[in-house]
């Protein structure tokens, strides 16, 4: 019932504050449930060490067999490989097209993706198929003592 | 039993919903009852779904140490271990089979006509569910196919604008596929995708209830009808049981799949994350498609990156296909429509030719086969069936609409037959499409101009 001698105006905007006020707290609580949800859904971050990784005995004995290995270093899998002038070579494993795995081809010289067919060169340069980008390029230097060191900062140029 | 009835009625008023059921009859004539038959067989594979996917979560432990070896367990350990994983996953493909018939059959009688367009969409959700069933559960055995399938798949959703990286992200439980993923995975194939598929289940069933069956176009009311109970009812349960024998026959005699690429479940090597792709990896048949226009993308075009296009295309495509009782005008005021017939045989030579081409048919078994015998060997089957479908439609439904199939069938051809690249001869395609329709407009005279906002 509408007050007598209040007049309507003040009512309608004191209905219309409460409107908002209840459309604020509506918003809110729904906010107060998403987000919990959204930070909990996205996962944490990257875990596991960054930077020089030096391969073990196991890695380094499977790449002279295989002329190819490939290793977890952080959240990235770098492909080593021996090209044909037996220089250390790495590359990020992982195609720029759809992010398959890709695997070095010693006849013929080239990188391969099984999964749509993408090829590179040693240096990671897309020579057919569908990848829209090149493979970043990594450093793998051989140190005094015979061991192998894959730099996990990509080179420069490709930075 | 009349008592007990009679203590529920008195409870819970049941006697209008015995009547209503009593008279519920299905439409007759107009077409062939066949049609009516294909929800209700999606349903009880759905069903065989639940049973078997309830046996393995019995046995299977998900993690990256547990995965595989439970699923090797449940099939060489497990008393008809390997029948119960065997039913799941030929009762999925099944599941899958039927409702792309059961969507076409819709699609062609034009059933998505007001007031139905509701059924059609929540058939277009449950379509797309039944493939994220497919996709979560195909990580699920965490074996390297899975593990490369996943990796793709999920990928993929970085073409997502915005927030793509995030939605990878979330999906993946991390930046790669990982044990995290497949916890996701896991969380998704048995509790979410379920509970919306039940959700969305109950909504399409009530819907037909509601409504009743579509009538044939032109019908608005069914002259005659069939009664649902017990008439309709116990054909379709004489049809769900055919559909038992045949699961349970290709269940016992192809444990493992037909051997086709994309139609088997060999448990095969452990993934393993550090070890590259396979040559001839492939997605389960029903992505084929998506895979090989993945593949035809150059790498770079109209901006985009080349996955990014691809994935923009088929989003496009998918929407137009959910949007169709809205696109369909004139099946909106009852009058027959054959263009949207020839979108559907459109859709379909387009659909089959790259998922026939991702198959290699022609390719004579190499590793990485010759792409052009493959183009030409699957545009010759595509064109023998485009003509096909259009000698039926022409001769037995005297349709005069051809102009989206026949643009479909002429990428295929020049694509196949004169070595164009994919690509540039669907833009042939497409200018066909575009003159065609301008065309039509332009014509004097009665013309009957498709209102179809997009060619396909």
């Amino acid at each position: 019932m509408p007050d007598e001698g209040c007049p309507l105006k003040k009512k309608r905007s004191r209905r219309g504050f409460i409107d908002i006020m209840l459309g604020l707290g509506f918003m809110g609580s729904t906010a107060s449930v998403v987000y919990p949800v959204l930070r909990y859904l996205k996962p944490l971050g990257p875990s596991g060490a960054q930077g020089p990784m030096k391969l073990t005995k196991e890695d380094q004995a499977k790449l002279e067999r295989e002329h190819m290995l490939i290793v977890r270093s952080g959240t990235t899998r770098i492909l080593v490989f021996e090209d044909g002038q037996q220089k250390l070579r790495a590359l990020d494993a992982r195609c720029t097209h759809e992010g398959c795995t890709v695997q070095f081809v010693p006849g013929e010289s080239l990188i391969w993706c099984a999964c749509h067919n993408g090829k590179f060169d040693l240096d990671g340069r897309v020579l057919s198929g569908p990848p829209p980008r090149p493979l970043a390029q990594y450093s793998c230097t051989r140190e005094a003592d015979g061991s192998l060191v894959v730099n996990t900062d990509r080179k420069k140029e490709e930075a | 039993m009349s008592r007990a009835f009679d203590w529920l009625d008195k409870r819970y008023g049941l006697t209008p919903l015995v009547d209503f059921l009593k008279h519920k009859e299905v439409p007759v004539g107009g077409h062939s009852m066949v049609w009516y038959y294909l929800g209700g067989t999606t349903l009880f594979f759905f069903a065989s779904q639940v049973c078997t996917g309830l046996l393995l979560l019995l046995f299977y432990q998900p993690g990256e140490a547990t995965a595989y070896e439970s699923i090797r367990f449940i099939t060489t350990k497990v008393p008809f271990g390997w029948l119960v994983r065997s039913l799941h996953c030929w009762s999925a493909h099944l599941m899958i089979v039927s409702l792309i018939v059961h969507m076409f059959s819709t699609f062609f009688l034009k059933a998505y006509r007001p007031p139905r367009e509701l059924s059609w969409v929540t058939g277009f959700v449950l379509f797309m569910l039944a493939l994220g069933f497919g996709f979560s559960g195909y990580l699920l055995p965490w074996n390297e196919l899975a593990f490369f399938a996943t990796s793709v798949g999920t990928d993929s959703m970085k073409a997502v604008p915005g927030i793509g990286d995030w939605l990878l992200q979330v999906l993946r439980g991390g930046t790669d596929v990982s044990a995290q993923t497949l916890y996701r995975f896991f969380a998704l194939h048995v509790v979410a995708l379920p509970l919306i598929t039940v959700g969305l289940v109950g909504g399409h069933l009530l819907f037909i209830q509601r409504q009743g069956m579509a009538p044939a176009m032109g019908t608005h009311v069914a002259r005659r009808g069939l009664r649902f109970f017990p008439d309709f009812l116990l054909r379709d349960l004489l049809l769900w049981l055919l559909c038992l024998i045949l699961l349970a026959t290709l269940a016992v005699s192809l444990p493992y799949g037909p051997g086709l690429p994309g139609v088997e479940w060999e448990l095969g090597k452990k993934a393993n994350p550090l070890a590259p792709a396979y040559p001839g990896i492939k997605p389960e048949w029903y992505f084929l498609w998506v895979y090989q226009l993945l593949k035809e993308f150059p790498p770079h075009i109209l901006g985009m990156e080349g996955p990014q296009a691809a994935i923009l295309l088929v989003s496009v495509m998918l929407g137009i296909w959910a949007a169709v009782p809205w696109l369909d005008r004139r099946a909106q005021r009852d009058e027959s429509s054959t263009a949207f017939s020839d979108l559907g045989v459109a859709a379909i030579l387009f659909v089959g030719y790259l998922t026939l081409k991702a198959w290699d048919i022609g390719g004579k078994g190499l590793k990485v086969p010759d792409t052009f015998a493959v183009a030409r060997a699957t545009s010759i089957i595509t064109v023998i069936v485009a003509a096909a479908i259009f000698a039926l439609r022409r001769f037995a439904y005297q349709h005069r609409f051809f102009l989206l199939s026949g643009a479909a069938t002429l990428q295929i051809a020049l694509h196949g037959f004169l070595r164009v690249s994919y690509l540039n001869a669907g833009i042939v395609s497409v200018l066909l499409i575009a003159a065609g329709f301008a065309y039509l407009r332009l014509r004097p005279g009665p013309s009957v101009p498709p209102r179809l906002g997009v060619a396909p």
